[in-house]
């Protein structure tokens, strides 16, 4: 049982799948702002700050193309994007709160209808988790049934020990793959203790109660007071985690150009918007209801999951400070 | 070495003491329906913006350095359905004070409808994602080097407090305008195309601009598409230029769309630069004053016309 | 490529066969897939929908608007209200364009075996019912009787001109048209009045009944009590929802109404599911 990586092996690890020709995306300063991206080097891997942007973006990007067309007279020439060249990627020092994210957005890219844009970066990419000695008051995983050392979507988590380095631990096929195809770099146990797990944050939220409330509460007057600083900017859901709502258009001329897809969200005016001018969700406050009813009940009643892991980006990014996790807790408290 | 000096916010105890009088005064003798403020939000330090209508709640009202809304963006038409009629009391920083100017000389807001309370201000943290740093010449927003409205004048309340003589503050946003009128256009161009590729569109330096209130943002229309919507490079330089040239002659500097960007593009060097330079060509700057039209919005003998070539 | 890596949002190309003007401001197109394994294979049910491609414009949603009964081809009925459906409209006869789908649900024709049916609808929602219409006249002696109370503002504004003036020819079809009241013309021989009042005068049997129900949310609002006072239960009656989509397919988020995603549980609802909904739609 191979369970410990020391710093530099792992730094090892990473360099030789670069070399290999493999995709290594880690968080890494780019200009100040800590966000996952490709290394070049296991040098530019910076493990000290959650990253200002989730994990999700290795899976789902800000914005894919998803054909291209050109118009040969009446003819329309169509072409695909060919999901076989993904890079294999092996995307690394994914905290708890990211990783477990991931397996939380394969149902409903898998809802009937395969999107092989997300499914197939799913199958090619192995997921190294890395557990969380240090936390804010934003954070609140534990308030959602996760923690520092949660290893939902880890195919290897990696807890760091005293003296440096990391106990390790594999959870799937394609982590032991991994250890396997570098067995060197990895030793048989390690004697040092883990160092002490970030301090949970929040209790736990009673999340049937809370989908209870929510439930029966659609059109209540709370609604309206809760978001009523919300200015209607996309930022809570472009940095969360599990938020995956997308838009699809044309870009070029009739004659020649792509379709793509980018994020989207539903704090936007115009994300419900119909063309002939009305919009069930008019103002911001019915908006904002959708996203607590969107994470907190109708992703559960759809797939019997929360879809928010407590990352508390949303409530650090957030231009008016609307903090979602006491939003939560106050209906739990109803 | 870490020579960066602590800023004494103690006088924010009076002021906020002082607020709450104030709030809790024209509240309850019915003069405003409605005081726009800040609170106290869950995180330890942090602060939100609160509208009251009870005169029971002004002592929830607050002001710390984690005081960083412009609240002006709450009295504009995009804000459907928050305020009722009649007077609003709204709590301004002299930064923010000068959006409101600019609203009314727009024809946006109306003077006898607002009671300013003005704010004695010290600063404001730069960014408040961790609400409880503590208030330094590092943590400061680079607007506070560079500002000179720490007492607004204008308004109808502005609490009893003298400012103490705090730290010399650099004027962050003058030397980096300086060091990239310096470089090359290519040079520029390099930098702000590198800027603009890490923008994901979520529109947070739009929402909160008090100056972006129209009803349909040019660039939510699709008929036709100005500018393409997606966060790509071309798309997003085209962006924040067509918003730059929309605030020209009205931006005023409250540089909350730099502070909200949750991609930390400096978006306020674009506005600072354009102020600089209508300036130098009109004579023009946003101030604690009504000004009937900006530069861009009227024509006089006078304006510079040596662009004309 | 095999199936399981298909790509989900790639549309077929289809050739605009036909186009009719149905009203000033309302056409439908005729479209034919140009591959012909799609041609042969495509399939759908009274119901659904598809998302229609203008290369450069975009998508949009419309229901299909042909009957499934009927082979090598498939209709949309639309009127130029946003960008892509102003894009539609300058399309000719032998453009191409794309089409993806089918998507959604549809009406349980099954279940209406042997029932009555009653077809109620106004102006330029016709299309979602015309389908099952169409359907069950290629399939008449399934069903019992069929009634169809349509209605626009005028008599130029009414759509499937061909098809009402073929179902007013069938003995085994009950049509009552109707325009509101100041919409008719000199030679109209159809009702005068709205289609809800038109509908309490017909008074259809709700026994062993089924109502299908489509219109604008004025029409519907004002209908629903009709229905209910002629006897027929919310479990008897359908209808169609729309909502802003982009996917079509239940992965963007955005036509949700509650934790209904009009795209994937509907857009085929009865009207025991849509009183049951949040008034988001």
């Amino acid at each position: 049982m191979l369970n410990y990586i020391s710093e530099q092996n792992l730094n090892d690890l990473l360099d030789q799948l670069i070399k290999s020709g493999k995709r290594v995306v880690a968080p890494r300063i780019n200009s100040g702002t800590p966000l996952y991206e490709p290394l070049s080097a296991s040098g530019e891997m910076d493990l000290k700050e959650l990253p200002r942007r989730s994990a999700k973006e290795t899976f789902f990007p800000v914005c894919e193309d998803i054909l291209s067309y050109e118009k040969e007279g009446l003819d329309i020439k169509l072409s695909d994007v060919d999901p076989a060249r993904f890079p294999e990627t092996v995307l690394v020092g994914v905290r708890p709160c990211d990783a477990a994210a991931i397996p939380v957005l394969d149902a409903v890219f898998s809802w009937d209808y395969k999107d092989q844009f997300f499914l197939e970066r799913r199958r090619k990419t192995t997921i190294i988790g890395l557990a969380c000695t240090t936390s804010d008051d934003a954070c609140f995983c534990t308030a959602v049934g996760l923690s520092p050392s949660t290893t939902k979507g880890s195919d290897l988590f990696l807890t760091p020990v005293e003296g440096g380095g990391y106990a390790c631990e594999t959870y799937s096929q394609k982590g032991e793959e991994l250890v396997g195809n570098h067995k060197e770099l990895f030793a048989d146990t390690t004697a040092a203790n883990p160092l002490p797990l970030a301090e949970a944050r929040t209790e736990a939220f009673d999340l049937k109660k809370i989908k209870a409330w929510l439930d029966d509460n659609f059109e209540n007057s709370y609604w309206d007071g809760i978001a009523i600083s919300c200015v209607g900017c996309g930022a809570c859901a472009f940095v969360c985690p599990a938020c995956h709502c997308f838009d699809i258009v044309d870009e070029g001329t009739e004659k020649k150009g792509q379709r793509r897809k980018s994020w989207d969200a539903c704090g936007f005016w115009k994300f419900t918007h119909h063309a002939s001018g009305h919009n069930p969700r008019d103002l911001q406050p019915k908006r904002y209801r959708n996203r607590i009813m969107h994470k907190f009940k109708y992703y559960d009643d759809k797939f019997g999951q929360t879809l928010c892991t407590g990352c508390g980006r949303c409530i650090r990014v957030c231009p008016v400070g609307i903090d979602i996790a006491a939003i939560v807790e106050e209906i739990s408290h109803k | 070495m870490n020579n960066h000096a602590i800023i004494d916010t103690s006088i924010y105890t009076a002021v906020t003491e002082a607020i709450r009088a104030e709030a809790q005064r024209i509240l309850s003798g019915g003069q405003v329906t409605a005081v726009v403020g800040y609170a106290a939000a869950r995180r330890k330090g942090s602060a939100q913006p609160i509208i009251i209508t009870d005169a029971a709640d002004a002592g929830k009202l607050i002001f710390t350095s984690a005081c960083v809304n412009n609240l002006a963006v709450y009295l504009t038409k995009t804000k459907k359905g928050i305020l009722k009629d009649g007077k609003i009391g709204i709590v301004v920083k002299g930064c923010d004070l000068r959006a409101l100017f600019g609203l009314m000389g727009e024809s946006q807001l109306k003077r006898e409808n607002l009671h300013l309370i003005g704010i004695p201000c010290l600063g404001v943290l730069g960014s408040t994602m961790q609400p409880a740093t503590a208030l330094t010449t590092a943590t400061i927003a680079s607007k506070c080097g560079e500002c000179d409205v720490h007492m607004p004048s204008g308004c109808d309340f502005i609490p009893a407090v003298e400012l103490p003589q705090g730290p010399q503050l650099e004027g962050k946003y003058a030397a980096e305008i300086a060091r990239l009128e310096a470089l090359t256009p290519a040079e520029r161009w390099a930098y702000w195309k590198e800027q603009f590729a890490k923008c994901i569109k979520c529109y947070a330096c739009r929402q909160v601009c008090p100056f972006c209130f129209c009803e349909q943002c040019l660039c939510d229309r699709n008929k036709p598409q100005m500018v393409d919507s997606t966060p790509r490079p071309s798309g997003n330089t085209a962006w924040h230029i067509v918003r730059a040239m929309h605030l020209a002659g009205r931006c005023a500097g409250c540089a909350e769309c730099e502070r909200v960007c949750p991609m930390d593009i400096p978006l306020n060097l674009l506005n600072r630069k354009m102020a600089k330079e209508l300036k130098e060509l009109y004579d023009y700057e946003s101030s604690l004053e009504v000004q009937e039209k900006g530069p861009l919005n009227s024509y006089a003998e006078k304006d510079d016309q040596s662009f004309i070539k | 490529m095999c199936e399981s890596n298909k790509n989900i949002y790639l549309p077929n190309l289809v050739t605009i066969a036909d186009i009719i003007n149905e009203t000033p401001d309302v056409r439908t197109f005729r479209l034919v897939f140009q591959d012909e394994a799609v041609r042969d294979s495509f399939s759908f049910r009274a119901g659904q929908f598809a998302e229609y491609s203008v290369f450069g414009a975009g998508e949009v949603t419309f229901c299909i608007a042909s009957a499934p009964t009927r082979a090598g081809y498939i209709e949309c009925t639309f009127r130029g209200v946003g960008r892509v459906t102003e894009s539609l409209r300058n399309l000719e006869q032998g453009d191409t364009m794309a089409v993806r789908g089918p998507y959604g649900n549809s009406f349980p024709i099954e279940e209406f075996y042997g029932k009555n049916l009653v077809f109620v609808a106004g102006g330029i929602a016709l299309p979602p019912l015309r389908t099952l219409i169409c359907n069950c006249l290629d399939q008449r002696d399934k069903f019992g009787d069929i009634t169809i109370v349509y209605g626009a503002r005028t008599e130029a504004d009414l759509v499937y001109k061909r098809e009402l003036a073929e179902w007013h020819e069938r003995s085994d079809v009950r049509l009552v048209k109707t325009v509101d009241p100041g919409g008719e013309s000199s030679t109209w021989d159809g009702k005068v009045g709205f289609v809800p009042t038109i509908l309490e005068e017909a008074a259809p049997s709700a026994e062993n009944s089924i109502a299908l129900l489509c219109g604008p949310p004025i029409m519907i609002k004002y209908t629903l009590p009709v229905l209910e006072k002629l006897g027929f239960t919310d479990e008897h009656v359908y209808t169609t929802l729309e909502n802003r989509m982009k996917c079509g397919l239940g992965k963007c988020g955005r036509c949700n109404v509650g934790n209904v995603y009009v795209c994937k549980d509907g857009p085929v609802f009865t009207a025991k599911q849509v009183k049951a909904m949040p008034l988001e739609y």
